[in-house]
């Protein structure tokens, strides 16, 4: 049962030769794949790593150029409010001067028509007082001699009381 | 060799230039190592960068081991990494070969689990020799005093002595039980025999690891300079 003897010795032949093999078969492979595998996992890590960092950037660009629209919008939008206000302002100064301006005219008008109705009136009036004392003076006295009186007549008669 | 009927713990015999081999260790070492081998073959076939199969069982297997050689034997310890990787396999297989009717595991004969023992310690002695000088190798014999040098001799004997019975016996005995089990149960009530089968499968696992886990601590030992 404990009985030693050269199968000793064989067996660590076979053990030595074992690893030998063993070495040769598979653990030098296996170290190869698993170095492998854990340089490609590092790779990969740190690309999604850099990708990450990159994507974050791109969100970063992104949100600022979104910031700097709505500011161009903003302001965009402003300035059409303010010149929308402007010509509003313009539009109606302009209607002012211009009612300003029909109403002056509209009243020279008038000034100009009652002056003219006036002098119509004026010389009317010369006209019939004339006659008038004619037929009661009975005969017509030198015209222009008549025509200085009666106007001086009137002339004073519009200093006095005469309003229109 | 049948079954059942065989005398418990005797070996065939083969001569051979004057020695005298027990050839049915042998044959059955050389099947372990033939399984070893043929596993170790097939799995590294076409190594691929996600494992599938048997990749991933060798895989596991030598990152379990890596990661303690890593842990108890340092930096130092990758280049021993082959010899304990093979010895946890060899031992594994040759364990579980014995629960294979018609089969012993070549772990049940003394002169092999002494031989694998004798590897180790040849080994831990040689590098501690290379690791600390001959000088200190030979002045830790007599730490921490003179007298010690017959505790530390009896320790350093007891090393391969124990490792090599505590394989042999543990395996012999679960090849005896499952041979008298076979003797003593009637064939109808299978039961103790499937369970001691169960068990003697935990045992292979457990035994194998045991003597790894030891071989593995010396040898930390004989190439880390704190010791």
């Amino acid at each position: 049962m404990v009985d030693l003897n050269a199968t000793l010795i064989a067996q660590i032949i076979n053990f030595i030769i074992l690893v030998v093999i063993l070495t040769w078969v598979a653990y030098k492979p296996l170290m190869k794949a698993l170095a492998d595998r854990q340089a490609r996992i590092a790779d990969s890590l740190e690309t999604a790593e850099r990708e990450k960092t990159a994507a974050e950037e791109l969100k970063k660009e992104y949100q600022e150029q979104l910031a700097q629209a709505r500011t161009q919008a903003q302001a965009i939008v402003e300035k059409a409010t303010k010149l929308a206000e402007q010509t509003k302002d313009e539009i109606l100064q302009e209607a002012r001067a211009e009612h300003a301006r029909l109403l002056k005219e509209a009243q020279q008008e008038i000034s100009r028509e009652r002056e003219r109705a006036l002098t119509q009136l004026r010389a009317e009036v010369v006209s019939l007082s004339i006659a008038a004392a004619g037929k009661v003076i009975g005969h017509n006295i030198d015209d222009s001699v008549n025509a200085a009186l009666v106007t001086d007549f009137i002339n004073k008669l519009d200093e006095q009381k005469l309003v229109i | 060799m049948e079954q059942g009927a065989h005398e418990i713990g005797v070996h065939k015999l083969a001569h051979f230039a004057g020695l005298t081999f027990n050839i049915d260790t042998l044959y059955m070492t050389w099947i372990s190592m033939a399984i070893v081998i043929a596993i170790a073959f097939i799995a590294t076939r076409g190594l691929k960068l996600v494992p599938g199969g048997w990749q991933n069982f060798l895989e596991l297997i030598f990152t379990a081991l890596l990661d303690q050689i890593d842990s108890s034997m340092g930096s130092k310890g990758r280049r021993l990494a082959p010899l304990i990787i093979t010895l946890f396999m060899f031992l594994l297989v040759a364990n579980w070969l014995g629960l294979i009717p018609g089969f012993t595991s070549p772990t049940s004969d003394l002169n092999t689990t002494l031989g694998l023992a004798l590897v180790v310690i040849v080994l831990v002695h040689i590098l501690s020799i290379i690791n600390k000088g001959p000088k200190a190798y030979i002045k830790h014999y007599f730490q921490p005093f003179v007298p010690f040098v017959i505790i530390n001799l009896i320790e350093e004997l007891a090393k391969p002595i124990t490792l090599a019975f505590r394989l042999m016996g543990n395996i012999f005995a679960g090849e005896v039980l499952i041979i008298i089990l076979g003797i003593l149960v009637p064939m109808w009530i299978p039961i103790p025999n499937i369970v001691w089968l169960a068990f003697s499968v935990f045992v292979g696992v457990v035994q194998a690891f045991i003597f790894t886990m030891l071989s593995m601590s010396y040898l930390a030992n004989s190439i880390n300079d704190n010791h």
